[in-house]
């Protein structure tokens, strides 16, 4: 392991890390452009120049490997400092003063280097005229991506992207010198299936989302870390939010499963987080469904419960591993109950990890593997439509979109006979047979851990608590007299995380070993109890680092 | 001298190209000369310039597929040459010399005589699709200047009245 001083910091770095990242390590930074830690090292924009001593000539920090005594100076070398911000005269020379409408603003490499340097080279230009590329400002791209050529800084980042790791190589520079520009073949749309990738990895505002653009300034988000809910593979993300809002997903990194990527599939289900059909609690009666408390539907249900032959429990690969297990204990153990975890077949989903290994996903839910070592029983759409079958007592369907199966016209016939209660976000068929209709909360209000189907187990956290409750995660049990305080940002309503009702039914049922006041308190009893959970331990799990900052993930964005 | 006129593809033909016998041979042969596919790039596209008169949508795929490039790629290839036309060329392409030695020696001339006698301007073509005129840079004939290339024939120690009679002739020529 090669030992090296940068800036008087002694460093020692694994054989084969570049100068960029030693520095990171020695707590010293070398700006960047082109260079992406999981991308080629190309050293187009030369902005990483440091003075090694002993060399006549500067050195690229991307370039250069870190060797056993080198002496380099970043910040400490005039040399280094000049021909820097001479690359950054050049670069500001052309681009153009618009970071008050550019929606990169806050999250642009270009400009946080400027204020960082705060050199005047930086106002010498501003009168001057630009290089322009019209009907290049703000281009459809593709689907997803809106390109403005003129903030282009010809970092080439873009286009490895597609080469390297998308495998498209759908985008490329044309024409050259002053006049290349980013486009595709023929001017065809850029429908990659990671397009929007591509806007994260441009240092500038030249590609950016559609779906995000102009949503809300960067600055204002808060980013939580979580797992996208889109497949089996559990790609690690952000979820930027702001008020109570989810704008968007972007990539949080784990080398193991995405390195830095998304696929737009998982990104753009973002919105759908937003989504809040069902606000409260409802029951039918006389044939219309009426509103009621929460500690009137967990008394009125635990009676239901206790009464129900057979009970059948229809379980969910999209709820959590806590919530699966609660649900195993209370109504397979406790209650000698039948459960089903119900899987679809999905579109084939792939990601690219940092190895540059793809993965595939087996199904289209975040905790099939998770369902399956927890030992439920794992059921297809027909082995759905047997266990619904014959037999009144009642059904309990924890999650209304855990198969098709459940919105098709089958189902609501065989639901149609005894008794049923269900758990839904958005608009539903099931709600036209629900007895009880119990609002969900979305990922955005839960909490715990997924298994991703390469076999980790990743925890995501609550980006805020859910709708209608004060701002903090509650950490007791939900009280039967739930607060409902309308929070000044919050939307309405009352819908509540999974393993907070059933906590409160374990309660109710007399099963006080698993009223525990929150997923970790779970996820303890869990790693005790279930052998695929062993030795795991909550704080420890997937390198989750919840005090992340949003600057800080910049380095790979 | 027999400058040859270009021949040139119209866009319905080259929408959709597949390569006959006769360039499948010529394009093995350029990939026996060079050590990768992607090296090979540059002359096979020249081919096809030859045998297309220029570079299409339609060219940059089928070549794109024949060396498993991606076609993005091969555009940009394209794009950074000035010497692959990407829309079809005149018969005749007039490069003149615009660079010092031919301008002092009546270049600049010859550019007037042009311009006035064809009523076209540099990167334009005669509505008939006979002549096009490209300004070009020192073509390194400086000692016969000025210097005129039609297709791929120099043209030197020109005046007017020389330049006349060569375009006279070419297009007269079918
Ligand atoms: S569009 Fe962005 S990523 Fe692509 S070359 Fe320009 S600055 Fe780099
Ligand atoms: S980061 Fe080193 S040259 Fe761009
Ligand atoms: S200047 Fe015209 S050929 Fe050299």
């Amino acid at each position: 392991m090669p030992k090296l001083t940068i800036d008087g910091h002694e460093v020692e770095v694994a054989a084969r890390t570049n100068l960029i990242e030693a520095a990171r390590a020695a707590g010293v930074f070398i700006p960047y452009f082109c260079y992406h830690p999981y991308l080629t090292v190309v050293g187009q924009c030369r902005i990483c120049m440091v003075e090694i001593q002993g060399q006549p000539r500067l050195a690229l920090g991307c370039a250069t490997p870190a060797t056993d005594g080198l002496v380099v100076k970043v910040e400490t070398s005039a040399r280094a400092k000049e021909a820097r911000e001479a690359v950054m005269e050049f670069l500001l020379a052309n681009h153009p003063l618009d970071c008050p409408v550019c929606d990169q603003a806050g999250e642009c490499l270009l400009q946080d280097h400027s204020m960082r340097e705060q050199r005047d080279t930086f106002t010498t230009h501003m009168a001057e005229t630009r290089r322009t590329f019209p009907g290049y400002e703000r281009r459809l791209l593709g689907p997803h991506i809106v390109q403005n050529q003129n903030r282009c800084i010809h970092c080439s980042r873009c286009i490895r992207f597609t080469q390297e790791i998308s495998e498209t190589a759908a985008l490329t520079y044309k024409s050259r010198g002053n006049s290349e520009f980013i486009d595709t073949f023929d001017g065809r749309a850029f429908d990659d299936p990671m397009s929007a990738c591509a806007a994260d990895v441009c240092p500038v505002g030249a590609l950016t989302v559609r779906e995000f653009r102009f949503r809300k300034r960067a600055w204002k988000l808060s980013s939580t870390p979580s797992i996208c809910p889109g497949c089996s593979i559990g790609c690690n993300i952000f979820i930027d939010h702001h008020e109570r809002e989810v704008h968007r997903f972007t990539p949080r990194e784990n080398p193991a499963i995405n390195a830095t990527w998304l696929c737009d599939y998982g990104r753009f289900l973002a919105d759908s987080l937003n989504e809040q059909t069902y606000l409260y609690p409802q029951r039918r009666a006389a044939g219309h469904m009426v509103r009621a408390e929460w500690g009137e539907a967990i008394a009125a249900l635990a009676l239901e419960l206790r009464a129900a032959r057979p009970l059948r429990v229809v379980a969910s690969a999209n709820l959590s591993n806590e919530e699966l297990f609660l649900a195993r204990e209370l109504f397979g153990r406790h209650l000698r109950g039948e459960l089903a975890v119900p899987l679809a077949a999905g579109e084939q989903r792939r990601m690219r990890n940092g190895k540059g290994e793809w993965l595939h996903a087996a199904d289209p839910y975040p905790n099939s593997l998770g369902a399956r070592r927890l030992g439920l029983n794992v059921v297809d759409g027909e082995g759905l439509s047997r266990f619904l079958y014959g037999g009144a007592g009642l059904t309990l369907i924890l999650d209304a979109e855990a198969h098709p199966f459940l919105a098709g016209a089958e189902a609501l016939q065989l639901l149609r006979v005894g008794a049923t209660a269900v758990w839904m976000r958005c608009e539903h068929p099931l709600a036209g047979v629900a007895g009880w209709l119990l609002p969900a909360a979305s990922l955005a209000s839960d909490e715990g851990t997924f298994t991703s189907s390469t076999g980790v187990v990743q925890r995501f956290a609550a980006a805020f608590s859910p709708p209608g409750t004060v701002h903090r995660m509650p950490t007791g049990a939900m009280s039967p007299e739930c607060p409902t305080i309308a929070s000044p940002w919050g939307p309405p309503g009352e819908a509540r995380p999974l393993w907070l009702v059933l906590t409160a039914l374990a309660r109710e049922l007399g099963a006080p070993n698993l009223d525990l006041a929150s997923p970790a308190e779970v996820f303890t009893l869990m790693a005790q109890t279930d052998r695929a959970f062993a030795g795991l331990e909550w704080e420890a799990l997937g390198g989750l680092k919840l005090d992340e900052s949003f600057r800080e993930r910049q380095h790979v964005g | 001298m027999t400058t040859r006129p270009l021949v040139v593809a119209t866009q319905e033909t080259t929408s959709d190209v597949k390569f006959d016998k006769t360039m499948e041979d010529r394009i093995a042969d350029v990939l026996r000369r060079y050590p990768t596919t992607r090296a090979a790039l540059l002359p096979v596209l020249w081919l096809c310039q030859e045998r297309f008169g220029w570079i299409s949508p339609g060219v940059i795929s089928a070549v794109a597929e024949r060396l498993g490039e991606s076609a993005a790629f091969v555009e940009g290839v394209v794009s950074f040459y000035t010497m692959y036309y990407t829309s079809p060329p005149a018969r005749y392409v007039l490069q003149v010399c615009t660079t010092l030695s031919c301008s002092v020696c009546g270049g600049r001339e010859l550019v007037d005589h042009l311009t006035a006698k064809l009523g076209i301007g540099f990167g334009e073509k005669t509505p008939d699709g006979s002549f096009q005129l490209v300004g070009v840079q020192c073509l390194g004939a400086c000692g016969n200047a000025p210097v005129i290339q039609i297709n791929d024939d120099y043209y030197e120690d020109l005046t007017p009245k020389k330049l006349d009679a060569v375009l006279d002739d070419l297009k007269g020529r079918r």
